[in-house]
């Protein structure tokens, strides 16, 4: 069941692709640069294409807005360029790189030309590897000498982009209108609510 | 040339002269405006208008650009100020950065400012809690520090009169050790919390936990809507300024009620360098300010001199006004001025989980924060190793918890579809340190900030009472934690500095005896009877009490002295 609908949104995806394509030379910016400012991050084009895919495929369209439509990669972008110390950016810039090159040596073409099931399937990797870091780390925790696994710049990339995206995603105004409606003022205060009605005012609980 | 001199000196001159216009300053300016005198309220800050000044305040989340993040050249630039929890994205441009203001820590000092008119009343936690003579007697009954000069029966009217002003939501728990006040209704406990209330009141005697009293207009009297203000909307959004004026500030409250009279001039951008003491007249006759943008020094003229700068500035002031006179800062024959200085410890949490009432959560959200546990410890007598003993806050709540593993529609959905969580609870440690000499501020001798006063240096650190009381909280909170059955539950000790708690007191105490106080019991300096001191430098003991409301209470009774004595000629 999974699967029959990844596969329908990578088709889906797949236009979106075809689409954004056409629509690239549009774009009025220098070539080979970012389309936003950055002061800290030198990102070009290709490399803001890739975490735009990449993002995608955190967040897809569905029957709802994924990560492009909601400009996701460029929330991702602007955070790693304030919100980051120069270690986690030069991990963030060099971990892109390599994760870029990964899917293309697997996949012989771009991430960018890759279907959703493909991409999916390399971030779920890296998904993996990360949990299983955790593990380790949890696991060697006071043991001399075990504390610091090898750090991994692919996994730097792929948590903050992860990470970033999901908080761009929850904190978008489409996400916080649209989904888990945020109330600017509630206006009252119930200390004793059941959890039916809870569920229910929710409607996605 | 003289007759110009004289019409600055008239143009400059005022019945009374206010620094600061925050919480205790706002309600010094309230009262004498009212009484019908003219007043200079001097603020170092710019001017923040209540509502024209809130930048954020209506600000969703996704407005941010960073989310409510800080960016990290700025978080990198002021290590001190960005461990305040108001140092977000929404609120940091109403705090001090650490470098518009240095100061000196021989010792690790947090010193939080908020340098604007309403001064931190714009951003404080909003806790109202009145001492009790438990708390007034504690000096004398367990030996420290000095006596402080009052009772509760002496402020006890005058907590009600700022109570009603300003609007406190509260019960009437009928606690000995926390007196009740003229309250608005409680902000009501949630289940869990109020599971555990009974379960204590059962289990522990003499120990409470109630609904946490606060400044917000649960429901507003005709005195708050005259102020402009309507119902708290449980926005708990606070730090942004308000645009209901829901919870108390000096600046949807006192400010304009005073500004209304006519007979308030409110001059911001305006450093208090000195108050002036002429020797040759033998009295204060007003202050020395640098204006912050002009840089120009003026003088201002006053019968009356409240400082109200909040307690750190009120010492640096004090400590820098030196004559023939005083030669070690106004009004200090005794010495003591700058020392005693003491502070909230809040180092320590205690939390854990509960599986009970998994059918129950709450709406909306709370902006009384939940429950409050006042003083228990060495309250009726001297029962543990240590001296005094700590109030606490309690809160139980459920949040929402997504599935953030893996990628694609399956993480996209999950995002959708939070789960509740189940209920988790919280303390934090609210407790007395005691005053001592070897904690204080002094005056840096070479070193002086912007606008050529000397920097403030501390000398503030806890001691070995201090250790021993975090540990009795998180014994005592993990014992009652797991005796009600809560499980998984931990505790930590953040080992913060002082000054985070942003709770600092003394420096210029009141006292009976001028040989060792600054203040007698009106608040009025024991050497200079034209100056007084009603923000939390005047403190002879802190307490476990978050202190706004005994600052605004003790500056109402100031005010109505000063103008008796104003009155009967007594102050000139």
């Amino acid at each position: 069941m999974l699967e029959t609908i990844n596969r329908r949104t990578a088709l889906r995806n797949l236009g979106l692709v075809i689409g954004g394509a056409i629509l690239l030379p549009a774009c009025d910016k220098p070539p080979g640069k970012a389309s936003i400012a950055l002061k800290n991050i030198n990102v070009n084009a290709d490399q803001e294409q890739f975490l735009a895919f990449v993002s995608e495929t955190i967040i897809p369209k569905t029957d709802t807005p994924g990560a492009k439509d909601l400009g996701l990669h460029l929330f991702v972008l602007k955070m790693v360029d304030d919100c980051f110390s120069k270690k986690d950016q030069d991990a963030f810039m060099a971990g892109l790189d390599k994760v870029s090159k990964d899917a293309e040596k697997r996949f012989n073409k771009p991430f960018i030309r890759c279907i959703q099931a493909q991409r999916e399937s390399l971030l779920a990797e890296l998904d993996q590897k990360h949990i299983a870091k955790k593990n380790a780390q949890k696991a060697n925790k006071g043991k001399v000498g075990q504390n610091s696994l090898p750090f991994d710049d692919r996994l730097a990339f792929y948590n903050i982009a992860k990470g970033e995206t999901i908080f761009g995603y929850t904190y978008s105004k489409y996400f916080m209108t649209k989904q888990i409606v945020y109330e600017l003022v509630p206006g009252r205060y119930n200390p004793h609510y059941p959890v039916t009605k809870f569920k229910e005012a929710l409607k996605y609980g | 040339m003289v007759s110009i001199n004289g019409a600055v000196t008239k143009q400059n001159t005022y019945d009374v002269i206010i620094i600061g216009s925050g919480m205790s300053g706002s309600w010094a300016a309230k009262e004498f405006t009212e009484k019908g005198l003219n007043t200079l309220m001097l603020e170092r800050g710019r001017d923040v208008k209540h509502n024209v000044d809130y930048p954020t305040t209506n600000m969703y989340p996704y407005e941010f650009a960073h989310r409510g993040q800080v960016p990290y050249d700025i978080q990198q630039a002021n290590p001190i100020i960005n461990r305040c929890y108001i140092f977000k994205e929404d609120a940091m441009h109403f705090t001090v950065k650490d470098a518009e203001h240095p100061y000196v820590q021989d010792k690790p000092f947090d010193w939080i400012r908020g340098y604007q008119v309403g001064g931190k009343s714009l951003l404080w936690a909003r806790q109202t809690q009145r001492w009790s003579d438990y708390d007034y007697e504690g000096p004398a009954r367990d030996g420290f520090a000095v006596d402080g000069p009052i009772r509760y029966k002496d402020i006890a009217p005058w907590y009600s009169y700022v109570e009603k002003f300003a609007g406190i939501s509260g019960n009437r728990d009928g606690l000995d050790n926390l007196p009740d006040g003229d309250f608005l209704p409680a902000f009501p406990l949630n289940d869990v919390e109020d599971y555990f209330s009974k379960f204590v009141s059962k289990n522990y005697n003499g120990r409470n936990v109630i609904s946490a009293r606060c400044a917000h207009l649960s429901k507003p009297n005709a005195i708050h809507l005259a102020q402009g203000r309507a119902q708290c909307q449980e926005r708990i959004l606070c730090q942004r300024g308000c645009p209901f004026g829901g919870y108390f500030s000096a600046n949807s409250s006192t400010i304009p009620w005073a500004l209304k009279t006519g007979k308030l001039t409110l001059r911001p951008h305006s450093v208090v360098q000195e108050v002036i003491f002429d020797d040759q007249k033998g009295k204060v006759t007003g202050v020395r300010i640098m204006d912050t943008e002009t840089k120009q020094v003026s003088e201002y003229f006053a019968k009356v001199i409240f400082v109200n700068a909040a307690a750190v500035n009120t010492n640096l002031i004090l400590l820098n006004s030196k004559s023939k006179r005083f030669p070690n800062g106004l009004g200090n024959d005794s010495g003591v001025l700058g020392k005693y200085f003491a502070f909230h410890n809040y180092r320590a949490h205690v939390w854990g989980e509960y599986d009970g009432f998994p059918e129950m959560t709450t709406d909306g959200r709370n902006p009384a924060g939940g429950g409050y546990i006042p003083r228990f410890r060495n309250l009726k007598k001297q029962e543990t190793n240590f001296l005094r003993g700590y109030a606490a806050g309690f809160s139980a709540y459920r949040h929402l918890e997504t599935d953030q593993t893996g990628v694609g529609a399956n993480l996209k959905h999950n995002l959708s579809h939070p789960k509740l969580s189940g209920w988790k609870v919280g303390s934090h440690m609210m407790g007395e340190t005691i005053p001592k000499e070897s904690n204080f501020v002094s005056l840096d001798e070479t070193k002086k900030d912007a606008w050529g006063i000397p920097q403030l240096k501390f000398n503030v650190s806890y001691d070995d009472n201090d250790e021993k009381m975090v540990k009795d909280y998180q014994e005592q909170l993990t014992e009652m934690f797991t005796n009600a059955g809560f499980k998984n539950v931990q505790s930590n000790d953040s080992k913060q500095a002082p000054g985070l708690d942003i709770h600092e007191m003394g420096g210029a105490r009141m006292g009976v005896d001028p040989k060792t106080s600054i203040l007698n019991k009106w608040n009025q300096m024991h050497a200079c009877r034209n100056v007084f001191v009603t923000d939390g430098a005047c403190m002879t003991s802190t307490s476990t009490q978050n202190p706004s409301l005994t600052y605004m209470a003790l500056t109402a009774r100031a005010v109505d002295y000063a103008v008796r004595e104003m009155k009967k000629g007594n102050i000139a």
